[in-house]
């Protein structure tokens, strides 16, 4: 690492031209004349002699923190984070959000390596320091680096203390984009299986490294410029749970959201993330949400009336569950011949992957891993290649819009139908 | 990404946060230095100038001090009953900033409990910063929250710190499986490596040097060496005797590491007195070359919001399209809005030609 010598050097030539010292102008010193820690240092200054500058003498050093603020000589943290902060040049602003502002940003080193850099506004509401959010989504994508998930690439801090993310860009826009829009976008079996293994591989990576997404759907699931769908929005991950320590159950959005956790589990695994999964699958054949329910009662009822109503039978102990509330009547699994009705084009193989993941019980749910080992992948018709599978144009916005929301919450007519906030009370 | 090895690698911990003992020793030198430096320049440019100046900590001064505050804010962590992960991170945390910033610059004090803090964040353990702050009299939320910032950019915004006691889980039940030892030993030997894994790692430099898995069995080599090489003879079974004693020779430098710390200093540190004969001193010095204008971090903080609101002032005044990059200040700025214009003027694309 000799490159902190460098780094040393650059910070002595800059102390050299920068002032030392701002004169007080704020308010903000008044009064804080504190009884100096250097009282004895400073009063053997004053028998000395005036400093050379002709200003009176005083008798202690007095502590002035908008100097501090504003002073350019930058200790070793604040060196490195000029240094990240260099390496990227911020360009054009692509939008404007609540929770954060996305710029378009290149590298300085390689003007064609274009990045998004998200802003994170300081929340002046949120009075409890940095939002958690922020902190989720930096913890999890630090740690995370495979092709189907976003990179971050860095982090830096502006002068102002706003967080600056350093994403990939990603100009394609999401698959909610594609799956909406019926009228120009046409695709087949073989895209879904390119899309669903790409999904698959970025979630099984999650779970191999211990994290939880818990907000999987589809505009979570943004399209780089070469056609790889890229799982972004971390705000509600987290790593795995010890058995002692509870989570929350009120993460992923409802039409998303597996039935254990709209019964309130507290202890869950990576087959909620399954179950997301298993139904963006399906709304990638019918192009419409599979689940979408309008309150928390109707998801649940909407779920027994499309896999069956949990009972002790097909999922023991879920009656123990906090929120389990006793069906009206018990409508019994839907069989294989059901699910081919509706999802036939995915073919034989497909439709049992889609009812492996949408197992009411979680612990006969399909893992990640196991998806991937699935018959499925290996039947025709073979996943799309990645550069042939179908776009849209106006991807750009999306983009923009998918980053600059907050965290685990869509802001268009959907936000109502979204896990808006955690409860960390009860998490504890 | 096939082995475990492979995915550590790419983990924070060993990207930003792992350092050869020579290379930290050069940080730590020269974070030390550069406080000095800055803090001379500044009480020497102070009207009057102070004169001579105080003696200033150095890096072994810092290094005692830092084990002082650390145990100081376990006992702290250990009074919120936090879980001992998030203690842990905690302290790792504490200890990662103080890499980079020296304990003249900013008040190790108050740092200590921002990092409780912040580790409660950052392992997903929401605590009310009111709550927080009530639990400790003379302190307030305005002073948890005040270093914040400076925390998360100190700890180059990596959250996410590999504790060893998972591992340490693992083993046991490895332990069990391969049945030899009666299950009094195994009890024995597991509690006793779990206190050295609460203490000894987080008072050395451990984390820097080593993966929570060795340093899981340095402990389990310190608590009970026999188990140590039945778990090596197995994991090596089939493999050349060279490849085993690799691995030991690592094992057994971070056990010398962590005994240099073992669970039974935690008394030395709390109230014994040579530990206040030395530490009393080391607070003394520090308490007169630290930086005055950062004892008030309070102050600082809002030093700090407040020149950033201006600097958004000024920005919506002139609306000008290079403020984005915003990234130097003063007279450099207008060099490169300049340039930029220039681009812009002349039909260029500033970022570069299309994907």
């Amino acid at each position: 690492m000799e490159s902190y010598s460098r780094r040393g050097q650059t910070h002595r030539r800059k102390m050299a031209v920068s002032p030392l010292i701002v004169p007080p102008t704020s308010a903000l010193q008044n009064g804080r004349a504190v009884s100096s820690p250097l009282k004895n240092a400073a009063s053997n200054a004053a028998s000395a002699q005036a400093s050379s500058n002709g200003t009176p003498v005083a008798t202690q050093v007095v502590p002035n923190a908008a100097a501090a603020a504003q002073s350019t000589s930058l200790d070793l943290a604040e060196q490195l984070n000029e240094e990240e902060k260099r390496k990227y040049a911020k360009g054009k602003k692509l939008g404007e959000g609540t929770y954060a502002n996305v710029y378009l940003g290149f590298l300085r080193s390689d003007p064609n390596q274009l990045v998004a850099i998200k802003k994170i506004k300081i929340n002046k509401e949120f009075t409890e320091g940095m939002a958690p959010d922020a902190v989720r989504e930096i913890k999890h994508l630090q740690e995370l680096s495979h092709p189907n998930i976003i990179t971050l690439h860095s982090v830096f801090s502006s002068k102002d203390q706003n967080l600056n993310l350093v994403l990939e860009y990603l100009p394609r826009g999401d698959l909610e984009m594609l799956i909406r829009d019926t009228e120009n976008i046409r695709y087949g079996a073989a895209d879904i299986k390119a899309w669903m293994g790409m999904l698959t591989r970025a979630i099984w990576f999650c779970h191999e490294n211990f994290v939880l997404h818990r907000d999987i759907k589809p505009n979570n699931l943004l399209i780089a410029a070469d056609g790889e769908v890229k799982l972004a929005d971390f705000g509600l991950a987290r790593s795995f749970s010890d058995p002692y320590r509870p989570m929350t159950s009120n993460v992923i959005t409802r039409w998303y959201r597996p039935p254990e956790l709209l019964f309130g589990a507290r202890h869950y695994s990576g087959a909620v993330d399954i179950w997301s999964v298993g139904l963006v699958l399906a709304e990638l054949v019918i192009r419409t949400p599979y689940i979408a329910g309008n309150s928390e009662f109707n998801q649940v009822e909407l779920i027994c009336q499309a896999v069956g109503t949990p009972t002790e039978d097909n999922w023991p102990g879920v009656t123990t569950l906090p929120n389990y509330t006793n069906a009206k009547e018990v409508i019994p699994l839907r069989g294989r011949d059901h699910y081919m009705s509706l999802f036939g084009t995915l073919g034989v193989e497909g439709v049992d992957l889609l009812m492996k993941t949408l197992s009411l019980d979680p612990k006969k749910r399909i893992t990640a891993r196991d998806m991937l080992k699935h018959d499925w992948w290996h039947k025709d018709p073979r996943p799309t290649r990645k550069q042939d599978l179908p776009n849209k144009s106006g991807g750009q916005a999306k983009l923009t819009e998918d980053l600059k929301r907050r965290p685990g919450v869509v802001d268009d007519d959907r936000g109502s139908k979204v896990a808006r906030k955690l409860d960390f009370g009860a998490a504890k | 990404m096939a082995t475990e090895d492979v995915r550590y690698r790419q983990s924070s911990q060993y990207r930003l946060w792992s350092f050869s003992p020579s290379h930290l020793q050069t940080l730590r030198e020269k974070t030390t230095s550069l406080a000095a430096t800055n803090i001379s320049n500044r009480l020497r440019a102070s009207s009057p100038p102070v004169d001579p100046l105080p003696d200033f900590l150095t890096p072994a001064d810092e290094a005692m001090l830092l084990n002082f505050y650390i145990v100081d804010l376990l006992r702290a962590a250990q009074f919120l009953e936090l879980p001992s992960e998030i203690q842990a991170t905690a302290a790792i945390f504490f200890r990662r900033f103080y890499v980079t910033h020296s304990l003249m610059t900013y008040p190790p004090r108050a740092l200590t409990m921002t990092c409780i803090f912040f580790a409660c964040k950052a392992e997903g353990y929401f605590y009310r910063i009111q709550k927080f702050a009530d639990k400790f009299p003379g302190i307030t939320s305005e002073e948890v929250l005040a270093a914040e910032y400076v925390l998360c950019q100190g700890l180059r915004f990596a959250f996410d710190v590999r504790h060893p006691y998972r591992s340490l889980e693992g083993a046991m039940m490895e332990l069990r499986r391969l049945g030899d030892f009666d299950e009094k030993r195994l009890v024995r030997a597991h509690g006793r490596a779990r206190d050295i894994l609460k203490f000894s790692p987080l008072l050395t430099d451990a984390y820097f040097h080593y993966t929570p898995s060795q340093i899981m069995f340095g402990a389990l080599a310190m608590a009970d060496e026999g188990l140590l090489q039945r778990l090596l003879r197995d994991a090596f079974a089939g493999q050349s005797e060279s490849a085993k004693n690799q691995v030991l020779e690592i094992v057994q430098n971070c056990r010398a590491m962590l005994e240099k710390e073992p669970p039974e200093r935690r008394t030395t540190y709390w109230d014994a007195s040579a530990s206040k004969e030395t530490m009393k001193p080391l607070n003394k010095k520090l308490k007169k070359c630290r930086d005055p204008d950062r004892v008030d971090l309070v102050a600082l903080q809002k030093a700090r919001r407040e020149q950033a609101l201006q600097k958004v002032k000024a920005k919506t005044a002139t609306k000008e399209d290079g403020d984005v990059f915003g990234t130097s200040n003063g007279a450099k700025i207008d060099d490169e809005r300049g340039a930029k214009r220039r681009r812009v003027a002349e039909g260029g694309d500033m970022f570069g030609p299309p994907m």
